[in-house]
């Protein structure tokens, strides 16, 4: 436990409710304890009594926005089991919103107004951001263009294309994303709950990551608002998570009842000890947790 | 089998037939993929350093790395000569495997040998050694010119540079990792 760490987290927290508060968005806790704890095949909650603790608000705050409020936030605990490392944790807190008629580049200028806010509570001067595409910082890094690359040559390795990706991603992208800078258009198979634009010769999400001194800061959607879109995702997750040996996650019918009345929206998570502890410049996340 | 949860710093493992040690891992997870280890890995053979990144439930395969104590006996030309010091079995070694450390070999010296697969692959030596001097020109009386040097040769043939007062078959202070002069021994 480090005091000063302690202290830059209750400035940067009081930093984001401000900002939140000034721009016209309501904070609403939802449940930890939830009866689905998540879509993606990659997270693994934690099962407590009949329900799981939440990987994230997403589904609750979801709910909230279909039921008419347009600007919605939620800062607070999420759980995620088998991650652990100076930037993961099982118990971690995060910063969620979401915004009615947003586009995600109205979501990156929120980012980087709210980055600047919790940056000037510290002290700090606010960072500048790029804005570039996975497919721009994969060529430039790699010189492979993903969009016509097959697993084996993006890896070397046999194994499926999105494995592949993220492997040669973390390898050798994410460590020339320096600085401040949002990565947009992710590769379709790794839409999650974002709309998908298929234009082109290669289908993207409508997704973007923002990556503060190279750690991954936040993640934003352009929701998805295709209930049966939204079941069917589900259901691949849950065939890939059996494949692997995992246990299926409950289909959150209430969830797939709301993406159909949701409005065209935006939403987007953002670590909060991760911001903290980048921003006071500390090498993981414990330094600014109790 | 190591599996991705076993890497940890200084953990041994073989890729393409050369043993690695670990020197750095990290924990990553991309927002909406599986979770990796990205680490950084040492030729134990050559000292090069290669990125890998491993993704969980992986298997590393453990590299036969062991090592033991030795004391340095002599050569004969072909081969350097050890002892192990607690089974006072005798190793000859070729002088690839020795390397550098041949410049730093004085009869009785202790070093760490260590083997890959069996075969001995190289010393670690102290990282400093007392070595005596067999030829340097006579020093200048009165040249006390900060910072000049002059080469000498040392009984094992490796040659340093040091400072023009030094006389020769002095033994001098040698630090085995930079092959470099760092002082006159008292002996």
């Amino acid at each position: 436990m480090h005091p000063a760490g302690l202290r830059a987290r209750a400035a940067v927290l009081h930093a984001l409710r401000s900002w939140f508060a000034a721009h016209g968005y309501l904070e609403v806790p939802t449940d930890t304890l939830v009866p689905s704890p998540a879509m993606e095949e990659h997270l693994y909650a934690l099962a407590v009594a009949d329900g799981f603790l939440r990987t994230s608000p997403e589904f609750a705050l979801k709910r909230v926005l279909a039921a008419g409020l347009p600007r919605i936030y939620e800062i607070g605990p999420c759980m995620r089991d088998r991650e652990a490392g100076p930037w993961h944790r099982r118990e971690f807190t995060m910063c969620e919103w979401y915004r009615a008629g947003a586009e995600l580049g109205d979501l990156m200028d929120e980012v980087e107004a709210l980055v600047a806010a919790a940056a000037t509570a510290l002290g700090d001067s606010p960072p500048r951001w790029r804005r570039t595409t996975v497919r721009a910082a994969f060529q430039q890094a790699t010189g492979v263009d993903p969009a016509r690359a097959a697993a084996e040559d993006l890896s070397g390795h046999d194994e499926p294309w999105d494995d592949a990706f993220l492997r040669r991603w973390v390898t050798d992208v994410e460590p020339t994303l320096t600085g401040a800078v949002f990565v947009s258009d992710w590769p379709a198979s790794q839409a999650a709950l974002s709309r998908v634009h298929s234009d082109g010769a290669w289908p993207t999400a409508q997704r973007f990551e923002g990556y503060l001194n190279g750690v991954e800061l936040c993640n934003a959607f352009l929701e998805l608002t295709d209930p049966a879109e939204q079941r069917r995702r589900f259901l691949v997750a849950n065939v890939a998570r059996a494949a692997a040996g995992e246990a299926p996650h409950p289909v959150d019918e209430a969830l797939i009842e709301a993406v159909g009345r949701m409005p065209r929206s935006a939403g987007i998570a953002l670590g909060v000890d991760r911001l903290v502890a980048v921003l006071h410049g500390e090498e993981n996340i414990d330094a600014v947790r109790c | 089998m190591y599996s991705t949860s076993d890497i940890r710093n200084g953990l041994k493992v073989e890729i393409d037939g050369q043993p690695y040690m670990v020197t750095y891992f990290q924990f990553v997870k991309p927002g909406k993929g599986c979770a990796f280890t990205r680490t950084k890995l040492k030729n134990m053979l050559s000292g090069n350093m290669l990125d890998r990144t491993y993704k969980t439930g992986e298997s590393l395969e453990p590299a036969d790395i062991t090592d033991a104590t030795f004391q340095y006996l002599y050569e004969d030309g072909e081969y350097f000569h050890f002892m192990n010091t607690e089974t006072f079995d005798q190793l000859p070694m070729e002088p690839k495997a020795v390397g550098d450390a041949k410049n730093f070999l004085v009869e009785q010296m202790e070093v760490n040998v260590m083997f890959f697969r069996g075969n001995p692959v190289s010393i670690d030596l102290p990282n400093f050694v007392e070595l005596q001097i067999n030829y340097t020109e006579p020093g200048v009386k009165g040249n006390t010119a900060q910072g000049a040097t002059k080469p000498a040769t040392l009984t094992t043939g490796h040659t340093v540079n040091v400072p023009l007062f030094v006389e020769n078959e002095e033994w001098l202070k040698i630090d085995t990792r930079t092959g470099e002069y760092v002082e006159r021994a008292r002996r």
